[in-house]
C-alpha cells in the first residue's frame, strides 16, 4: 500500500513526524521561496500553472496545519485511521467483499477516507490560504483561491480515484487484464472499419 | 404459472435475459446494461416491469440486429455456462448486485468502436483500467504517426482523448466531455487589438497551438501533439478538423453562401470610412443607415438557420456545437455601434484552410 496517497504534509516539507514547529516554519519558508522563485524564472503554461497553484497550497497547508499542535495531533490521528481502515477492508475484502463484515468495512472506510480528503486535501488547505503567516509568504489572494478550488476538487478526486483502483473488487467481479490482448484490442478497435 | 390466491406470478424467459444483455453489452451501451440489474429491472422476476411490454421493446433487438456478427459475439459470451449462471444469480439476489467483468470489458470495447466514449470511460473506470486504456491509445496513435498513418492516429488520439474523466465533477468523478460552446466564448471574447487579429488570421504555428488547445479535452492531450514538426501538425489538424466534424462540407457550403452579402458590407464599410477619411461623415456616426437587419443574416447563414436571439455569441455558440472547428475560421464584426455579427475569416495562405476546402473571401478592410 501507498501511504502517500493520502497526503503527507510532513514529507512535503521533507520532515520527520516528531520534527520541532521551529523546523515546520523553516522549512516552510525556505520551500516556498523556492517554489516563488521557480515560477517567476519559467514561463508558466495553464497545465504548469494548476500545478503550482496546487504545489503552493499544499506547501501553505503544511504549515498551517502541523505547526499548530491541536491540528497537527488530529491530522495524524485521521491518516494513521483511515490508513488502518483501508488494511482492515483489504484483508476482509480480498476473501468475501460482499460479506456483511466486508459490506460494513468498505462503507466504513468510504466514509473516513472522504472526510479526510474533503478535511486535508480541501477545506484546511483553503483555510491556510487565508492565514496571516501564509499569505504574507506566500502572496496567497482571492484570486488564488477562487481558482485553487477548483484544483483541489480536481486533485481530491483523483487522489480518491486512484486509491480505490487498488482496493478490493465489490461491485464488479475480479477482471483478469491480459495487457497483451489489450494492445492487440486497441490495434483491432484502430484498423476496423468505424461501426 | 397461478398461485393459491389465483394471481399469476411472471415468469422472464431466459432467451430474453440472453438477448437484452447481449444488446446492451452489443451497443456498448452502460445505462441499459446496468439498468438490466436493477431491482425494478423487467428482467427480475419480482419486479412488476415486464419486457415484453412495448415500452421496453428498445431492451430487445430488432431481427436485424440479431445478425449484426457484434451481437452473434456478445450473445457467444452471455451464453457462456458460468457467465450465464452469474447473470441469474444477480437476478435473482436482493441488495447490491455484482457486475460480471468480462461483460463489461466487451461492452467497453464495443462502445470505443461506436464512438460512445462517456459509456466507455465509464465501464473502464469501473474495471480500474480507464488509464491505462487511455495510455495504451495514446501509444498506438505515436506509433501510428511514426509510421505515418495519420488517419488512425488521429482517431488514436481523439479515443485517448475522449476517455478522459473530470475528477472535478460534483459529488463524484464523471467522464470529461468536450465544452466547444464555452471554449468558442473565451476564444472570441477579445482580440488583442483589432478584429484583424482572429484566430483564423494567425500565423500557422500559433494557429495550430490554438487549435489543438481548442479540439483537445486538456492541455496535456494537447501537447502531445504541439511538440511535433509543423507539417505533421498541419496534416494531423486537416485529419483531426474532419473527424471531429463529419459534416465539415456544410460548414464550407454555409461559408461559400455568405460571401455575396459580405462583400456588400465590406464595400459599405469601406465607403464610410473613406468618407470619414475626407471629413463628409462624423466618426461617432459611421453606422448611420446601415441595413444591420441584412447583414445579420450573414450569421444566420454561417449557421444554416436563424435564432431568435440575434447576438453574435449565441450564434456562435450553436456553430460551435454543430461544427466545432468552424470556430477557428470565423470571427466577430462590427456592423453598428452596439451591433456584432459573426463572420467567416481567415487567411488563405494557410495550407489548412486551403485543404479544408474554403473559399476565398472578400477582401478584408
Amino acid at each position: 500500500m501507498d501511504d502517500e496517497t493520502y497526503i503527507n504534509y510532513f514529507s512535503i516539507l521533507g520532515l520527520e513526524e516528531n520534527c520541532k514547529t521551529g523546523d515546520v516554519r523553516k522549512n516552510y519558508k525556505k520551500m516556498m521561496k523556492d517554489l516563488i522563485l521557480n515560477i517567476h524564472s519559467t514561463e508558466v503554461t495553464p497545465d504548469q500553472l494548476d500545478q503550482y497553484l496546487l504545489a503552493m497550497a499544499k506547501l501553505n497547508a503544511a504549515f498551517y496545519i502541523l505547526r499548530d499542535e491541536v491540528r497537527r495531533n488530529a491530522y495524524v490521528e485521521h491518516r494513521k485511521k483511515v490508513i488502518q481502515l483501508e488494511k482492515q477492508w483489504c484483508e476482509v475484502g480480498e476473501n468475501d467483499p460482499n460479506s456483511p463484515e466486508g459490506d460494513q468495512l468498505r462503507r466504513e472506510f468510504d466514509r473516513v477516507l472522504r472526510d479526510f480528503l474533503t478535511k486535508y486535501m480541501e477545506e484546511l488547505v483553503l483555510e491556510a490560504g487565508r492565514d496571516k503567516e501564509c499569505v504574507e509568504t506566500s502572496n496567497w489572494d482571492p484570486y488564488h483561491e477562487r481558482h485553487a478550488s477548483r484544483v483541489l476538487r480536481h486533485y481530491r478526486q483523483k487522489q480518491y480515484s486512484q486509491i480505490h483502483e487498488r482496493l478490493p473488487y465489490y461491485d464488479v467481479t475480479k477482471p483478469t487484464i491480459d495487457w497483451g490482448e489489450r494492445e492487440q484490442a486497441v490495434k483491432q478497435i484502430l484498423h476496423a472499419e468505424k461501426v | 404459472m397461478t398461485d393459491k390466491t389465483g394471481n399469476t406470478s411472471k415468469v422472464v424467459e431466459q432467451e430474453a435475459i440472453n438477448f437484452a444483455m447481449a444488446k446492451s453489452i452489443a451497443d456498448g451501451d452502460i445505462v441499459n446494461f446496468h439498468f438490466l440489474f436493477l431491482p425494478y429491472s423487467p428482467l427480475r422476476e419480482d419486479s412488476t416491469e415486464d419486457i415484453y411490454s412495448i415500452k421496453y421493446s428498445y431492451l430487445l433487438p430488432t431481427q436485424e440486429e440479431e445478425q449484426s456478427p457484434t451481437f452473434k459475439s456478445a450473445l457467444d459470451l452471455v451464453l457462456r455456462e458460468d457467465i450465464r449462471e452469474h447473470i441469474n444469480e444477480q437476478l435473482h439476489k436482493k441488495g447490491p448486485i455484482q457486475l460480471l467483468s468480462e461483460l463489461l470489458l466487451a461492452l467497453a470495447d464495443n462502445a470505443v468502436r461506436q464512438e460512445k466514449f462517456t459509456s466507455a470511460s465509464q465501464a473502464y473506470e469501473l474495471l480500474r483500467i480507464r488509464r491505462r486504456m487511455q495510455e495504451l491509445f495514446f501509444e498506438q496513435g505515436e506509433r501510428e504517426l511514426i509510421q505515418g498513418n495519420i488517419s488512425t492516429a488521429v482517431r488514436a488520439y481523439r479515443i485517448a482523448s475522449s476517455l478522459e474523466y473530470d475528477y472535478g465533477a460534483f459529488p463524484e468523478p464523471l467522464p470529461a466531455v468536450p465544452r466547444y460552446h464555452e471554449h468558442a466564448l473565451i476564444l472570441h471574447a477579445e482580440y488583442k487589438t483589432h478584429q484583424i487579429e482572429c484566430i483564423g488570421n494567425l500565423a500557422l504555428e500559433d494557429f495550430l497551438k490554438t487549435a489543438f488547445h481548442y479540439l483537445f479535452l486538456l492541455p496535456e492531450h494537447a501537447s502531445k501533439i504541439t511538440d511535433k514538426p509543423i507539417e505533421i501538425q498541419t496534416q494531423f489538424l486537416i485529419e483531426l478538423i474532419q473527424q471531429i466534424d463529419p459534416n465539415w462540407g456544410q460548414f464550407v457550403q454555409h461559408v461559400h453562401e455568405t460571401i455575396p452579402l459580405m462583400q456588400e458590407l465590406y464595400q459599405e464599410l469601406k465607403l464610410r470610412m473613406e468618407r470619414i477619411a475626407s471629413g463628409n461623415l462624423w466618426e461617432d456616426e459611421w453606422d448611420e443607415g446601415l441595413d444591420t437587419e441584412k447583414f445579420l443574416t450573414i450569421s444566420e447563414l454561417l449557421l444554416g438557420r436563424k435564432l431568435n436571439n440575434p447576438e453574435w455569441w449565441a450564434y456562435l455558440k450553436e456553430l460551435a456545437y454543430e461544427h466545432p472547428p468552424s470556430i477557428l475560421f470565423i470571427s466577430r464584426q462590427l456592423i453598428g455601434k452596439e451591433q456584432e455579427i459573426i463572420i467567416p475569416r481567415y487567411n488563405m495562405a494557410n495550407p489548412i484552410v486551403q485543404q479544408l476546402n474554403l473559399p476565398p473571401l472578400p477582401a478584408d478592410m
